[in-house]
């Protein structure tokens, strides 16, 4: 039984089931069961290589963009599944945000970045778009750094800056899930710090799946962690219990740090 | 030992090694012709512009070698009467007469070539993409005759016998599709390039937000792209506006073109000059350089063209570099 077993009082958003994933007949992911909550962070750790980020791209269907791609299983979303269930992708990916592992602004200014999104979705009014972004800099902390350069290319920022504002243009499109590919790993501590404190802010109306290299990242942040060991879900469960006592060996011994 | 000094080899008991003699000479001599050979090509350059300026100025001064009259700027550069028999020199047909062809080609080869560069960079299979560069590859080093026989001998008898029963088709339109169609492979190779070297997380990043793909290419890789697409078309534009063969065997070689123009009653005008023969830049000196005698006014006129033409594609080449420059700003 790979569940946790705490009483939870969040809903179930993403919920796998037998999940299996290949490139051409490469299998990546095999196997994969689990639950996510609403309004908690559910972190997935585990070596390099074994499907960790590839899982996550598969809640917004974003590894669809570069390659062909075959998910097997069922994956929902608010209990639709979001392969087969009739979801149309451009919603999909409004409403499950990304952040990625390296900042990537667009080449443009802070305030069309964090415009984008809501002028693809059709809000051309000027007061209305202020508003957004204004709110969504707030939300991702970046508001008091930046209001008085809205108008500058966004390239000139520092990488930390870039990334929250990478978060702001997601947040931009009123998403109720955000998935975070080791969105710290290109960044320094001090602005580590800043982006696991606004994880933290974040997950109280947000369902967030972050994606660490770092287990004690994932240990600070998360409510849920999963253990991922070439392709298959070796053990999830409540952070505390995973980093105190971890019911598999495997997960105790990665942890520790013998292997990965 | 001193600071920053180095051990000398002997110190350390192993043999000192030196380069002998003869590597030391040949050296000297692999600088000294690399140095030749350099100078050589710049003087080269420099020695063309000098000619050019010394016979395309010499229409408006007095030199020695001048077989007639000095001509003034203005009867030169403001004036549309080509003449030369009767001793008008103006060339304000043939400059409005490049800018027309080049601009129109490129107002076709730029779009065109753009988003074929996209479809090759983002879109199309591996497959498709690798068969698209090679074709486009050698598409570039087609000569420009063959273009020109293509549109003598397969456009303009198309053009005239559809459209245009009465008329002879030759003229802008169909000098600048022929023109576009030799730009059109440097401008996509050029964008492809552009569209390859953009980072995939800008793509990713657009389509994680809802971006469908026409609006990630067009919102996001285009923009991000601009610098090296102007790059694109301004070398297409260079290449253009130099060309010679081909639009010369399409475009009709009419220098009085914009006097026909004006005396023309046509209520579309626009429509009118794309199907009048007309001339350029380039054209009128092909046609028409062996036939005058040196020193003669007229033949100091073209020179003068050649030199303006000089000028023209320096300016784009320098236009390339700035904006080149921009993108890493």
């Amino acid at each position: 039984m790979l569940t946790p077993t705490l009483p939870e009082t969040k809903p179930i958003k993403l919920s796998v089931r037998n999940m299996a994933f290949s490139y051409g007949t490469k299998k990546v992911l095999d196997g994969l069961s689990m639950d996510i909550h609403a309004e908690r962070v559910t972190a997935i750790i585990g070596p390099s290589g074994c499907g960790k980020s590839t899982f996550l791209k598969c809640f917004n269907r974003i590894h669809e963009v570069s390659s062909t791609v075959n998910v097997s299983g069922d994956m929902l979303i608010d209990g639709v599944d979001i392969y087969r269930g009739g979801i149309d992708e451009v919603d999909l990916r409004r409403r499950v945000g990304m952040v990625f592992q390296k900042p990537n602004p667009f080449p443009k200014s802070i305030y069309e970045n964090v415009a984008f999104g809501p002028r693809l979705f059709g809000v051309t009014d000027r007061s209305s778009l202020d508003g957004i972004v204004e709110d969504a800099l707030r939300k991702a902390a970046l508001w008091d750094e930046v209001k008085d350069r809205l108008k500058e290319s966004a390239t000139g920022m520092s990488g930390g800056q870039q990334q929250r504002l990478c978060i702001a243009r997601a947040l931009a499109v009123n998403p109720e899930v955000l998935l975070m590919d080791e969105p710290c790993s290109a960044l320094d501590p001090i602005a580590t710090a800043k982006i696991e404190d606004l994880i933290t802010d974040l997950k109280e109306n947000l369902t967030i799946v972050i994606v660490t290299h770092n287990m004690q990242q994932a240990a600070r942040v998360s409510d849920y962690t999963a253990f991922f060991w070439l392709g298959r879900l070796v053990e999830m469960d409540l952070t505390e219990r995973i980093f105190t006592t971890p019911r598999v060996q495997m997960t105790e011994d990665y942890i520790t740090g013998r292997f990965g | 030992m001193e600071a920053g000094q180095e051990p000398p080899f002997a110190a350390t008991g192993a043999p000192v090694l030196q380069h002998s003699r003869f590597h030391r000479l040949s050296d000297r001599w692999a600088h000294l012709a690399f140095l030749a050979c350099s100078l050589l090509v710049v003087g080269l350059i420099g020695g063309i512009l000098f000619f050019l300026a010394s016979r395309g100025l010499a229409a408006f001064w007095p030199v020695a070698g001048n077989t007639g009259r000095t001509l003034s700027l203005s009867e030169v550069f403001l004036s549309t009467d080509w003449a030369p028999s009767s001793d008008h020199f103006g060339i304000v047909p043939f400059i409005a007469g490049s800018l027309g062809v080049t601009g129109l080609a490129l107002l076709i080869a730029a779009p065109a070539g753009i988003l074929t560069g996209v479809f090759i960079a983002k879109l199309a299979p591996t497959w498709m993409r690798n068969l698209m560069r090679q074709v486009m590859d050698l598409l570039v080093g087609i000569p420009s005759v063959v273009y020109g026989i293509f549109g003598l001998t397969v456009v303009l008898p198309f053009v005239s016998g559809t459209w245009l029963a009465e008329a002879p088709a030759s003229g802008f339109a169909v000098a600048a599709l022929i023109l576009a169609v030799m730009i059109v492979p440097t401008i996509v190779s050029l964008s492809t390039d552009a569209f390859e070297s953009l980072p995939t997380s800008l793509d990713e990043g657009a389509q994680a937000l809802g971006s469908s793909r026409w609006q990630a290419i067009w919102h996001v890789l285009i923009p991000a792209a601009r610098p090296r697409l102007l790059t694109a078309a301004v070398l297409g534009l260079g290449r253009a506006i130099g060309e010679a063969m081909a639009v010369q065997m399409v475009i009709g070689n009419n220098p009085q073109w914009m006097a026909l123009m004006r005396e023309s009653t046509d209520r579309a005008p626009f429509l009118r000059a794309l199907f009048t023969p007309a001339a350029t830049l380039t054209t009128e000196l092909v046609q028409e350089l062996p036939n005058t005698p040196a020193g003669s006014p007229w033949n100091n006129v073209l020179f003068a063209m050649g030199l303006l033409l000089y000028l023209l594609t320096m300016v784009l080449i320098l236009a390339t570099r700035r904006l080149g420059r921009g993108k890493e700003a």
